[in-house]
C-alpha cells in the first residue's frame, strides 16, 4: 500500500503485507546508514549508534517485531562493517566486542519493549471494540424495551428507578428523565395488597413476585396494575436490581367491581323475590284453606235450610236461596281457578318429552263427558311430541278445547279443529279453530287478561281465568298464545311453545 | 258408650263437624263417630290417656283428619300415628279444604290412605263424606285390633 502523509497514523504492522514490512526494515536501516555516512563526511562522529537505533525503533513501531529483528541484523552488520575496527570488514577486534554487543542487545531490547507495548495496545483496542459492541447491543435492547407498550422499569436495591421505558411514561405520565433517580414507591405512591416484608421475602426467596398494586399517576389519578417483579443479583449474589412490568387493569377491575355489585344486587333481589314468593305461597295457602271453609259452610247450611224449610218458603224466598247457592258455587270455582292460575306462576315446571296427541286425547275425553248429546265434529290432525311440563300443557289444551266447546254451544253442528300449525325443530305452534260465536277483534288484547270476559255471564259461564292461565303456561314454555276471529264467525286460537331443551 | 266409635273425626271447626255429621247421618253412621277438636285431643283419644283413659283400647276403623288444626296440626298427628307401634296400621283419610299440592305430597309421604278435598258444593260434600264413611267404616276390613262392625248395618 502507498505510504502517504496522513496515513501514518493508521499505519500498523497488521495493515502491512510481509514484503512491505521487511522492505520498511531494509529501507530504514539503509536510510540510517546513508545518513550516518553523509554526516561522517561533514566530520560529525558517533552518529551511527543513535541513527541505527532510530531505524530499528521506526521498524518495530510500524512493521512489527519480525521486521525489526531483520532491522537489528542489518544494523548490526552495517555497524560491524563500517564502524568497528577493522573498518570495511565484518571481522571484529577483541576490543570492539563489548561495543558491538551493547549495540545488538540495545537493538533487541528496543524491539522487545516495543513489541510488548504494541501487544498491550492491541489488547486494549480489542477490549475497547468489544465494549463498544456491547454498548451498541445494550442500547438496541433498551430501545427495543422502549418499543413495547407494556410498562417496564428497573429499580436498584434501594428502589431507586434506573430505567424507565416509553410504556412507563405513557402509563404514569413521567418522562424517563423525570423518573430515573426517584424512589419508585414514593413516586408512584404504591399501595401493596400485603405488607412490604411479605413481598420482599417472596422476591428474595423465589426471585420473583407478582400481584395487583394501586399506583398514582403524575396527574394524580389512581391506576390498578398487574405487577410482575424479577430480581437480578450481582456477582456476589446480592440483590442488584428489580425489573418491574406493569399492566393497567383498572378498567378490568372496574368491570369486575361492577359485575360484583350487580351480582350482589341480584342476590338481594332474589332474596326479596324469594321472600315475596313465600308470602304469596302463604297467602294462597291461606286462601285455599280459610276462604273455602266459610264458603262451604254457607253453601252447606243454605242447602240444609232449603231442605228443612222448603215447605215454609214462598217462591221468592226459594229463588233467593237458589241464588245464594249459585253465588257460593261460583265463588268456589273462582277461588279454585285463581289458585290454579297462581300455582302455574309459582310452581316449578317439570319438563319431559311427551306426545301432544296423547294429552289432546285425554283432554277430549274429559270434555266429551260434559258435551254428551251435543253434535260436535272433531277434526284432530297429527300432533308432534314436545318437551315441556305435561300437566301444565294438558291444562292449557283442556282450557282451549273447553272454550271452543263452550262458544260453539249455539251452533246446531259445532266444528272444532285441533292441528299443528307450525313445526320447527325448536318451536311448535298449535291451532284450535271453532265455528262458534267468535269475538270482536277490537277486544283481542283483553282476551288473555285475568278476569277479562268478552261475553255476558248469562250467555257463557266462566271465571275469566282460563285464557289467562293458557297465556301464562305458554310464557312458561317460552311461547305465547294469541287468537284471531270474526265476530259470529268462529275463532282460531294459537298456542306456541319453544321446544328447545334450554327453554 | 259415647267413647266408642269406628270413625274418629278430627276437626276443629264446629260447622264442619255439623256438616260432616249431617252427611254421615244420611247413612246412619253418625253414631259411630267420635269427634275430637284438635290434634292433641285426637292423640289422647288414640293413646287412651287424659279424658279418654277409661275407654276400651280398640282403634277406630278409620280416622278422618283435617290438616289445619290448633295445637298439633294434622300432618303431625299423622306422623305420630305412623310412628306409634299400636297405631301405625290405622287407616287415615285426610279430609281438608285445601288443594295444596304441598300438603298432598307431605300426607302421602307420611303414609296417608286417602286424600279428600272437601267440595264447596254441599251435595258433592255430602256424597264424598258419605262414601268415605261407608267405604272405610263398613266395606273396608280394618286391621286387627280395630273396633269391629256393629250389627246395625
Amino acid at each position: 500500500m502507498p505510504l502517504q502523509g496522513g496515513q501514518w497514523e493508521s499505519l500498523t504492522p497488521e495493515s502491512l503485507s510481509a514484503p512491505q514490512r521487511y522492505g520498511l526494515a531494509i529501507l530504514s536501516v539503509a536510510a540510517a546508514l546513508g545518513g550516518t555516512l553523509v554526516l561522517g563526511r561533514y566530520k560529525f562522529t558517533a552518529t551511527e549508534f543513535p541513527l541505527f537505533l532510530f531505524a530499528i525503533a521506526i521498524t518495530v513501531w510500524y512493521a512489527g517485531p519480525r521486521a525489526a529483528t531483520l532491522a537489528v541484523l542489518l544494523s548490526s552488520l552495517s555497524f560491524d562493517y563500517f564502524y568497528t575496527e577493522p573498518a570495511y570488514s565484518f571481522a571484529i577486534t577483541r576490543a570492539d566486542i563489548p561495543h558491538f554487543t551493547i549495540f545488538v542487545l540495545f537493538g533487541l531490547l528496543l524491539t522487545w519493549f516495543s513489541s510488548v507495548r504494541h501487544h498491550a495496545e492491541r489488547e486494549l483496542l480489542r477490549s475497547r471494540n468489544e465494549l463498544v459492541k456491547e454498548v451498541v447491543e445494550r442500547t438496541q435492547q433498551a430501545s427495543l424495551l422502549n418499543l413495547t407498550h407494556d410498562t417496564i422499569f428497573v429499580r436498584d436495591a434501594d428502589d431507586v428507578i434506573t430505567y424507565w421505558n416509553r410504556g412507563a411514561q405513557e402509563l404514569y405520565g413521567w418522562t424517563a428523565a423525570e423518573a430515573i433517580g426517584q424512589h419508585a414507591h414514593a413516586l408512584l405512591q404504591t399501595v401493596f395488597p400485603v405488607s412490604m416484608d411479605v413481598v420482599r421475602a417472596e422476591l428474595l426467596s423465589t426471585g420473583r413476585w407478582e400481584g395487583e398494586l394501586r399506583k398514582t399517576r403524575a396527574d394524580g389519578t389512581e391506576v390498578v396494575v398487574a405487577s410482575r417483579w424479577s430480581l437480578r443479583r450481582d456477582d456476589q449474589a446480592l440483590p442488584a436490581a428489580i425489573l418491574e412490568t406493569n399492566n393497567d387493569i383498572t378498567e378490568r377491575k372496574r368491570r369486575e367491581e361492577e359485575v360484583r355489585a350487580l351480582n350482589e344486587e341480584l342476590a338481594k333481589r332474589t332474596t326479596q323475590l324469594e321472600a315475596t314468593n313465600k308470602e304469596l305461597e302463604a297467602f294462597s295457602y291461606s286462601v285455599s284453606h280459610d276462604l273455602r271453609a266459610p264458603l262451604r259452610h254457607m253453601a252447606g247450611f243454605t242447602e240444609l235450610l232449603q231442605r228443612h224449610a222448603a215447605s215454609h218458603l214462598d217462591e221468592k224466598s226459594q229463588r233467593y236461596v237458589k241464588m245464594i247457592l249459585e253465588s257460593a258455587k261460583r265463588m268456589g270455582s273462582l277461588i279454585d281457578d285463581l289458585l290454579a292460575f297462581s300455582r302455574i306462576g309459582r310452581s316449578e315446571a317439570h319438563r319431559t318429552t311427551f306426545s301432544l296427541q296423547q294429552i289432546v286425547q285425554e283432554a277430549l275425553a274429559d270434555v266429551r263427558e260434559e258435551t254428551g248429546a251435543r253434535n260436535i265434529v272433531w277434526r284432530v290432525g297429527a300432533l308432534p311430541t314436545c318437551y315441556g311440563d305435561r300437566s301444565m300443557l294438558r291444562l292449557a289444551l283442556s282450557n282451549l278445547i273447553s272454550n271452543a266447546v263452550k262458544f260453539t254451544r249455539t251452533r246446531p253442528q259445532a266444528e272444532i279443529e285441533i292441528a299443528c300449525a307450525e313445526q320447527q325443530p325448536d318451536r311448535i305452534v298449535l291451532r284450535i279453530r271453532d265455528n262458534g260465536v267468535g269475538f270482536d277483534m277490537r277486544y283481542v288484547n283483553k282476551l288473555f287478561g285475568v278476569f277479562q270476559r268478552l261475553h255476558a255471564a248469562e250467555s257463557f259461564e266462566g271465571t275469566g281465568i282460563g285464557l289467562a292461565t293458557v297465556q301464562r303456561i305458554a310464557h312458561r314454555h317460552g311461547g305465547t298464545a294469541w287468537a284471531e276471529s270474526v265476530l259470529d264467525n268462529g275463532a282460531t286460537f294459537y298456542f306456541s311453545l319453544s321446544n328447545a331443551r334450554g327453554a | 258408650m259415647a267413647n266408642l266409635g269406628r270413625i274418629l273425626l278430627v276437626e276443629d271447626d264446629p260447622k264442619d263437624v255439623e256438616l260432616t255429621l249431617t252427611a254421615l247421618d244420611e247413612y246412619n253412621l253418625a253414631n259411630e263417630v267420635v269427634v275430637t277438636h284438635n290434634g292433641e285431643e285426637a292423640l289422647d283419644y288414640l293413646h287412651c290417656r287424659g279424658p279418654f283413659a277409661t275407654r276400651s283400647n280398640e282403634n277406630p276403623a278409620v280416622l278422618l283428619l283435617d290438616l289445619k288444626l290448633p295445637k298439633v296440626d294434622g300432618l303431625e298427628v299423622l306422623q305420630q300415628i305412623r310412628a306409634a307401634e299400636k297405631l301405625e296400621l290405622i287407616p287415615v283419610v285426610v279430609l281438608t279444604s285445601s288443594h295444596e299440592e304441598k300438603d298432598m305430597v307431605a300426607s302421602y309421604k307420611l303414609g296417608v290412605n286417602a286424600y279428600v278435598v272437601k267440595p264447596v258444593d254441599f251435595h258433592e260434600f255430602v256424597n264424598a263424606v258419605k262414601e268415605l264413611g261407608v267405604f272405610w267404616g263398613v266395606i273396608n276390613e280394618p286391621p286387627p285390633g280395630s273396633l269391629g262392625k256393629t250389627s246395625r248395618l
